[in-house]
């Protein structure tokens, strides 16, 4: 019936063509001049066509009664489902086709019939306003159609389609002291290779959500309901139910709904879950949901120009929202080092994620999403600077009263260590993040020429570096604290080892370089040698031949040196034993130096002077001593069984 | 009315004043010079914002549906900004912005005369809850956000019983069209108004065997089911009269040795935080708003009370007018387009093919502004809501700048939100 607008159309022409040449009939008759045979001939001619043909009235009459015909026909098609209870869609697919025929076909007679205006004819006036009615429920109908599907066959995919990534452990700062483990930092190595960073969106990213086989339908609906004028109809359906869809996709994956308010005032452990889970849901939602979305906008709606982006928009906006200004709240949030690690995880996953936003986002429609999503990350990089530096400055100036109890290692020490580990593992967006921030090393910095890879030259490596002599200052700090300088050493040794433990078992081994780890391990032993020295160069003294010269004028006898030192051992155990080396190897290395340094000393003492001495007054003997002093440095204090008798 | 005008003006002053190192007069007398400055610029902004007929016009006849042509509506503020339209939300959220860039530089000024007044009483406490201030303002924000998607949609159903009205001759079919389009939008509208009466319908559930004979009620709902969604900028039990009424709790004006200084300055942008929220609030469709108050006393001796308080009370009115009648917002349009749409839903509803006669003219008419609200709609609903998420991104930054600054002082006491 696609012919009906042109015959209409012509049948006017025709009519005008008509009466200009019978006009021109009764003008030629009329003149006298023209008494000519073949004209006269020719006019005879002419009209008797013009009497062939049927007046103008009669022929569109006969058109319109054709087209009432047609409505009506159309009329049955429309007309049996509204009073039929089943659904369209859910019929036959001749079935679904004839009714978008029949919209389609009224659609054209509509057009045909108001393709003269004014429409002077009643006849006309009144098909036209039928069938504009007929479309009108037709339309209505195809919109609850187009409901039904988008509700009936949407689909949702499993989160657990994306594996939950394995982040990071917490590393908090615990003022009391306590609670700080090493465990805490066997944490699992950052996964960088998950995913696949950057590029295109994949395909195998894309899931249906809505079942395939509807697709089709969706979009015969989208052109009938367009090529009507019903767009904003299709669009109001459409992106409402989308919208919905998305916010209970959002539902499925636990993403909650926090005002700023509440987001600051979150405890640090709901904090730091709501923080996980919007890194894990951005990327499900960016990557698969809205990648998948947007295929669906196009495969929908890909003939409409840029009502396709706009409808794109306005189904996710809300929920971009959503994840954006959890990302402000969190942006505005007190900078504490405890929550450096969460930023950088919001950072990476979203620099990660950002190709993927501006890919979706890339009409200008969409603009703003866009540019929100790349000033927050601005603003999130801020924040990580920012807390890295407040963490710097908590290494640096923490400061406490008293002495750290046996000269073991400090949970300063162990906090740092920890926390610089787990950093190692953001080595890209802290690369990125730091670059641009010089790093004022304090005088402590080792300059290594020799560097094991370009790891150790890169923005991270230095500000770690720098980081450790921050945290070594600090340390030679506490450390005076301690009365005793042996202790002092005790002290600066076990953490030093320990940081150089951290360093040489860890991925931090290529950050430092293994000259900063010789260095440091020379560093650590000196301070043993150090410690033997404070420790024992007195008592040993009162053991050496011509011993102590400032009593060379009243010397003591062989006896009260032997006496005296081994009072000093005593001493020496009392206190020592208490002190604490948690290392067994370097607690062992210390014992076996002090042996060979005391022990050997007192068994060439007694093997020279046991004799004059007696054996009565020599109270330990070697073997004693060498197993007594097993027992220094393992934090219990202890004092030798029995006091000593003149 | 660009932000940046006026920032221009201020900050070149201030700039210019750094560079005179010692002038004539006193640090102290300058500092006033500025404060009064300050507040003139204030009082002149909110002045514009004033309704041109200075005395309050006569509230609208009560809107008893069809009938009389009613032309009234808000008054006119100015002739392209009537009272609480877009445009004048628009020009209101113009003047915090302003206000807010003068307030920053007033305060990184005083800074500078003498740092150490900020970790001082009373600045202490004030800047503090100046931060906490913004914070709650931050919320108001996204909840407003949310509100003009509400709007827009409302907006886009208008469109359609547009289109359908404007065409000629108007059948049955165009006139079920109308009909339709508008009962989802005052659907949403009346939702909207329950919803921020507290009551809300937890349940969500789609019943498609449409086919039970009442598929006209049935779709309603879904309409009112899916505006639901669309307006959750904020969390379930948040409420934005109650924000409002937490935001201006500890609002005081300063009082004897206090008042002088920065804490004057503190104290008027608090007041102006509030009043530009509370407008917002009332305006935009806004969860829950049972018992919103406008009226934030501020004394009467400054020049900037005298149209702040004006402009309060001409909202605090229209808003009692609301809650008698029952409406989603003051906004101009939303006003206009629920007293239009609402004639025009119970033209179509009897309509009667052919539509002659006075009536019919009444509809065309009613038709042919509905189109030009939703035209003025279209040109500043998008506009508003990005300014929304400027004046959003400007307070996040300005509270990160006082952050700096209290830090600054070393005396970050009490820790802030």
């Amino acid at each position: 019936m696609g012919d009906c607008e042109p015959a209409l159309v012509n049948h006017e022409m025709e009519h005008h063509i008509v009466a200009a040449a019978q006009h021109l009939m009764m003008a030629l008759r009329a003149s006298t001049n023209l008494n000519i045979d073949d004209t006269r001939g020719f006019i005879s001619n002419v009209e008797a066509y013009l009497s062939t043909k049927s007046s103008p009235s009669e022929s569109r009459g006969r058109l319109l009664k054709e087209m009432e015909e047609q409505l009506r026909q159309y009329e049955i098609v429309i007309m049996r489902w509204e009073t039929n209870g089943s659904l369209i869609w859910d019929s036959s697919s001749e079935e679904t086709s004839e009714y978008l025929d029949a919209a389609v076909e009224i659609q054209k007679l509509l057009e045909t019939l108001g393709s003269v205006s004014p429409i002077r004819n009643a006849k006309q006036k009144e098909l036209f306003l039928r069938a504009q009615c007929i479309l009108e429920i037709a339309m209505s109908r195809l919109s609850e159609e187009l409901r039904h599907i988008l509700v009936r066959y949407k689909e949702y995919y499993e989160p657990e389609y994306m594996s939950f990534r394995s982040f990071v452990e917490d590393v908090v700062y615990d003022e009391s002291f306590v609670s700080i483990e090493d465990e805490a930092a066997d944490l699992t190595s950052h996964a960088e290779d998950d995913g696949g960073g950057t590029g295109n969106a994949p395909a195998e990213h894309l899931v249906s959500l809505i079942h395939p086989d509807m697709v089709p339908a969706l979009k015969s609906i989208a052109q009938v309901m367009f090529s009507s004028k019903h767009d904003q109809e299709f669009c109001q359906a459409y992106v409402s139910i989308r919208k919905e869809a998305l916010h209970e996709y959002l539902v499925i994956l636990k993403m909650e709904q926090w005002t700023i308010e509440e987001t600051l005032r979150m405890d640090w452990d709901k904090l730091s879950s709501e923080i996980k889970k919007w890194a894990w849901a951005m990327r499900i939602i960016i990557r698969v949901y809205l990648a998948s979305e947007k295929r669906l906008c196009n495969e929908v709606l890909g003939e409409f120009g840029s009502i396709n982006s706009i409808t794109f928009v306005d189904i996710t906006k809300a929920s971009m929202l959503l994840f954006l200004n959890f990302g402000e709240a969190i942006a505005l949030s007190p900078r504490q080092p405890e929550k450096l690690f969460r930023v950088l995880d919001m950072y990476e996953v979203l620099t990660e994620l950002l190709n993927y936003i501006d890919a979706l986002y890339s009409e200008y429609a969409g603009a703003s999403i866009r540019i929100e999503f790349h000033d927050l990350l601005a603003s999130l990089g801020d924040y990580a600077r920012a807390t890295f530096a407040e963490f710097r400055n908590r290494v640096a100036l923490d400061r406490s009263q008293k002495p750290f109890g046996g000269g073991g290692i400090h949970p300063l020490t162990k906090y740092a260590m920890n926390y610089i580990k787990v950093l190692s593992a953001y080595r890209g967006p802290l690369n990125l993040l730091l670059c641009d921030k010089e790093v004022t090393e304090p005088c402590l910095v080792v300059n290594d020429e020799e560097e094991c890879s370009s790891d150790s030259s890169c923005a991270l490596a230095a500000h770690l570096r720098s980081l450790v002599s921050v945290l070594e200052l600090n340390l030679v700090e506490k450390s005076k604290l301690f009365k005793d300088s042996s202790l002092q050493h005790i002290f600066l040794m076990n953490n030093i080892h320990y940081m150089v433990q951290k360093i040489k078992d860890s991925d931090l081994r290529c950050y430092f370089g293994d000259g900063w780890i010789r260095k440091h391990i020379g560093k650590y032993q000196q301070y043993a040698t150090s410690y033997l020295r404070a420790t024992w160069s007195s008592a040993l003294s009162l053991l050496k031949d011509g011993g102590n010269q400032a009593l060379s004028f009243c010397r003591p006898t062989l006896r009260e040196r032997c006496k005296a030192f081994c009072l000093a051992f005593e001493e020496v155990y009392k206190c020592q034993t208490g002190w604490i080396i948690r290392d067994p190897q370097l607690r062992l290395d210390v014992q076996i130096a002090t042996s060979q340094k005391v022990i050997h000393a007192y068994q060439t003492f007694l093997g020279v002077y046991s004799g004059s001495i007696g054996e009565k007054y020599i109270k330990y003997t070697a073997d004693d001593m060498e197993n007594y002093i097993l027992d220094l440095f393992e934090g219990s204090a202890k004092s030798l069984p029995h006091s000593w008798k003149k | 009315m660009p932000a940046t005008e006026y920032q221009g003006s201020f900050l070149g002053r201030i700039s210019i004043r750094r560079n005179q190192v010692v002038s004539m007069d006193g640090p102290h007398e300058q500092e006033l010079e500025d404060l009064d400055l300050f507040q003139r610029n204030i009082a002149d902004r909110f002045s514009e914002l004033l309704p041109s007929s200075s005395p309050l016009p006569p509230p609208p006849p009560p809107a008893d549906g069809a009938g009389e042509g009613d032309p009234s509506g808000p008054a006119p503020a100015s002739a392209d900004a009537p009272f609480l339209s877009v445009a004048w939300l628009r020009k209101l959220l113009d003047v915090f912005l302003c206000c807010e860039a003068e307030f920053k530089a007033f305060l990184i000024m005083g800074r500078e005369r003498d740092p150490s007044v900020i970790a001082k009483a009373p600045l202490d406490r004030l800047l503090p809850e100046l931060l906490d201030r913004a914070v709650k303002a931050l919320d108001v924000c996204n909840a407003v956000m949310h509100g003009v998607d509400a709007v827009r949609h409302c907006q886009k159903l208008s469109e359609i019983a547009v289109a359908a009205l404007e065409q000629q001759p108007i059948g049955e079919g165009q006139a079920r069209r109308a009909k339709k389009a508008l009962g989802s939008m005052m659907t949403v509208l009346a939702a909207e108004d329950k919803e921020s009466s507290g009551h809300k319908s937890t349940e969500r559930t789609w019943s498609f065997g449409r086919r039970g004979s009442s598929a006209g009620a049935n779709k309603d709902r879904s309409a009112a089911v899916q505006f639901r969604t669309l307006s959750w900028g904020v969390s379930k039990n948040w409420s934005a009269s109650k924000q409002i009424q937490a935001m201006s709790a500890n609002l005081a004006m300063p009082r004897g040795a206090e008042a002088s200084g920065l804490a004057l300055p503190v104290y008027i942008m608090g007041a102006i935080t509030v009043f530009v929220m509370s407008a917002l609030v009332a305006a935009i469709p806004c969860q829950e708003r049972t018992g919103l108050a406008m009226h934030l006393q501020v004394p009467k001796q400054f020049t900037w009370a005298q149209p702040m308080t004006a402009l309060q009370e001409k909202i605090g009115e229209e808003w009692k007018r609301k809650e008698k009648r029952g409406a989603a917002g003051l906004m101009e349009e939303v006003q206009r387009m629920e007293r239009l749409g609402q004639a025009l839903a119970e033209f179509a509803d009897s309509f009667q093919f052919p539509s002659e006669g006075e009536r019919a003219e009444e509809a065309v008419a009613r038709a042919a502004e509905l189109a030009e609200t939703c035209r003025k709609m279209e040109e500043g609903l998008v506009p508003l809501q990005m300014q929304i998420r400027e004046v959003f991104h400007r307070i996040v930054r300005s509270r990160s700048e006082v952050l700096d600054v209290l830090d600054q002082a070393g005396k970050l006491s009490a820790p802030t939100m």
